[in-house]
């Protein structure tokens, strides 16, 4: 009896390990590799170190580890610029649109979709609205990059590293402010809470969050004093001509001028405050105009896209395109953010630059991603939320 | 030098370069689908997309082809096209009227011709210079309209709004149309045949009583059409505007031109139909350069290349080596 009993109870015990053999190798995802997969990229800037790093990472390293090819827009100017270059991408067969490019997102989701494309948007995120109505589209895929809660905190600590160092006087670059780019307004909103947090003051009657309305009313920063805290000086647009370049120079040289913040493209005052004393910080990427500016003293704060960064919306495009989309319980695409790498040494910069810059052994590597594929949701959010340099270098 | 001379006599050399655009374009259509095959696209999207992305700058260089003949420039074209398509979104979001925002993209573009043509024709100033003026002030109020419609950036027409007419039929028949029309009055109209011969000699012209103010007027008239039509265009394929909405197309437009083998002096072998022949070039010689993954750099590269080569070939089939517009 005793005899029969351990049998029945070994054949089911082993009926059950079978079983759940049979379950994880059915969903076991296959990466089938013998089709090249051709990726539309839409790109608003070409030129930027950013831009330019990102392009590296997926052409240079990308490219190579996995059977794709990516195919990239012009530099787009509008709406109707990304609407020819994901036609063109639709034409030459592209499977996927990744998005860098954000004059017009529902419309590219609706182009892409109308033509059984996958979309993802890279190194961004969509507004509530959008999300909302793109969540359960089967060829939305998501996107990663960082919230504007995210970009609202890189200000503010951008600001505080130098108000714990005791400086007063700054000058704000603005970006995208004067167009009304919510990830610059909002990283300008957290530099000025910094200020008024410390300086004990306020900005036009705000502090914390509520700035970043004023800035939206005036589509621009006011200089003045901030209680203790003065903001010397301020600069938006990306003009680029005579006039504004004159701006710049003009803002960098303002008397007493302690540090200039910039909500993006620091290195183009590199030159216009060489040699004053002035302290840059910027949000940008790990790029040599900025290894060369940290060694040379001539930037003190770096809050740094890493160009790997985009490899997640990658797997999880390459993952949709192969059957694999990753959703979430109720069917929604990815919604995830993504931090900087902040360097506020030379050395620290270098450490992060040596990896992002790697292509034989960037931040994440191939069997980094691949473990991503076809993963579930909540796997992948716990692999992109762990983003920090020491958190990836963890991971290897 | 027989064939030198047969050649001459029946105006062969004429014949042959005046077809010879058609006959580029026959040969880009045939080098595209020839490597779109051996690439295997989409053949059939591709056409569809070689419609979208030739079309507003077909429709407007149509129009604007009465200037040219005239041996007249205007530079303006693609600020006109934008200002038309930002008043005319704004007046869609004031009144929900797609009816209502195609009129005003019209009138707001045959305003700005007018404006264009009495500064030009009644104080008697060059045409160029007056649109060069005038390229300063549309930009400028492409700057205000933005900032008046208070979002900064842009001025969005609802995509559902237009979604119906960003179709294939509707492109081809307002070109279809607007073609058809710009045809007859170019070729089969006293008009037409006054704005040649206008252009070909002024002077004479002059002399044999045509009135030159009446007839630039008109030309400006049609561009202004064809501008208004090409603002609308670009609102039903591209309903989000910026200040860069439509930003290349004067540009696009005089490359056309000049691609489709039209002399920018002007004159009696102006053509109607080299607007249209140079625009689908241009946009097939885009395309194979896509399918190639040629950058943009390698691309304009190319494209200024051959521009040179049309050029060269245009003058050395004229007496008269003046063909830069008056």
């Amino acid at each position: 009896m005793k005899k029969w009993r351990r049998l029945t109870a070994f054949l089911l015990t082993a009926a059950m390990v079978l079983m759940m053999a049979c379950t994880v190798m059915a969903e076991a995802p296959e990466m089938d590799e013998s089709e090249t997969v051709k990726i539309g990229v839409l790109v608003s800037d070409t030129t930027s170190a950013e831009a330019l790093a990102f392009r590296a990472y997926y052409e240079e390293y990308i490219q190579n580890q996995y059977n794709v090819n990516f195919m990239y827009s012009d530099e787009l100017k509008d709406s109707a610029g990304e609407a020819s270059a994901i036609d063109n991408f639709i034409a030459n067969n592209c499977k996927a649109v990744i998005s860098l490019s954000s004059f017009d997102r529902p419309a590219q989701i609706a182009q892409c979709s109308g033509a059984g494309v996958y979309y993802a948007v890279a190194t961004g995120t969509l507004t509530d609205e959008e999300y909302e109505a793109a969540k359960t589209n089967e060829y939305y895929v998501g996107a990663i990059g960082p919230d504007l809660m995210t970009e609202y905190q890189t200000g503010y600590d951008m600001a505080k590293y130098f108000l714990d160092e005791g400086k007063t006087k700054f000058a704000i670059f603005g970006g995208a402010i004067p167009y009304y780019t919510d990830m610059h307004i909002y990283r300008a909103a957290g530099m000025l809470a910094a200020m008024c947090d410390v300086g004990e003051g306020s900005y036009k009657d705000a502090t914390g969050m509520d700035i970043i309305g004023k800035i939206y009313e005036d589509g621009a920063v006011e200089t003045g004093a901030i209680g203790n805290v003065e903001v010397v000086g301020y600069v938006g647009g990306y003009d680029m001509d005579d006039a504004w370049f004159g701006k710049c120079g003009e803002m960098a040289q303002t008397e007493g001028l302690e540090v200039i913040l910039a909500v993006g493209n620091g290195s183009d005052f590199f030159g216009a405050a060489k040699g004053e004393g002035v302290q840059i910080a910027s949000v940008d990427a790990y790029a040599d105009s900025y290894k060369e500016a940290m060694e040379a003293g001539t930037l003190n704060y770096l809050a740094g896209k890493f160009s790997a960064s985009i490899g997640p919306i990658f797997m999880a495009t390459y993952s949709a395109v192969k059957g694999y989309p990753i959703r979430d319980a109720e069917g929604n695409a990815l919604a995830l953010s993504q931090g900087y790498w902040v360097a506020d040494s030379a050395e620290t910069f270098n450490t992060y630059y040596a990896v992002d810059s790697s292509k034989e052994e960037p931040a994440y590597t191939k069997e980094m991603l691949d473990g991503l594929f076809g993963s579930s949701y909540d796997d992948f959010a716990a692999f992109v939320s762990a983003y920090t340099f020491d958190e990836i270098q963890g991971l290897k | 030098m027989e064939l030198k001379s047969v050649m001459n006599r029946y105006g062969l050399k004429q014949k042959i370069f005046s077809i010879a655009p058609l006959f580029g374009l026959i040969a880009l259509v045939v080098c595209f689908l020839a490597a779109a095959t051996a690439k295997d696209l989409n053949i059939a999207y591709s056409m569809k997309n070689i419609l979208n992305q030739s079309v507003v700058v077909a429709v407007i260089a149509t129009g604007a082809i009465f200037i040219y003949t005239l041996g007249s420039f205007d530079i303006s074209l693609g600020a006109s096209a934008c200002v038309s398509a930002l008043v005319g979104g704004m007046v869609y979001n004031a009144t929900g009227s797609v009816t209502l925002m195609f009129l005003t993209c019209v009138g707001v573009a045959v305003a700005i011709a007018l404006i264009n043509s009495v500064l030009a024709s009644v104080f008697n100033l060059p045409v160029f210079v007056t649109t060069v003026a005038m390229l300063s002030v549309l930009n400028a109020v492409v700057l205000m309209l933005i900032n008046i419609n208070g979002t900064g950036s842009q001025i969005a027409v609802p995509t559902d709004a237009v979604a119906g007419l960003n179709t294939t039929w509707f492109k081809l028949l307002v070109l279809v149309l607007f073609f058809a029309v710009c045809l007859f009055v170019f070729d089969f109209t006293k008009i037409g045949r006054l704005q040649k011969f206008l252009g070909g000699n002024p002077v004479c012209a002059k002399l044999s009583g045509i009135n030159n103010k009446r007839l630039a007027i008109i030309a400006f008239v049609m561009s202004g059409i064809a501008v208004g039509l090409g603002s609308f265009l670009s609102i039903t394929y591209a309903p989000t505007l910026t200040k860069n909405t439509a930003s290349s197309v004067g540009m696009d437009v005089i490359i056309s031109i000049v691609f489709g083998g039209m002399p920018v002096s002007g004159g009696a072998r102006s053509r109607i139909y080299a607007a249209v022949v140079g625009a689908f070039s241009m946009t097939f010689l885009n395309q194979i350069m896509v399918m190639f993954n040629l950058n943009s750099g390698i691309g304009q590269m190319v494209k200024a290349v051959i521009f040179l080569i049309v050029v060269s070939l245009a003058m050395s089939n004229q007496r008269n080596k003046e063909i830069l517009p008056r």
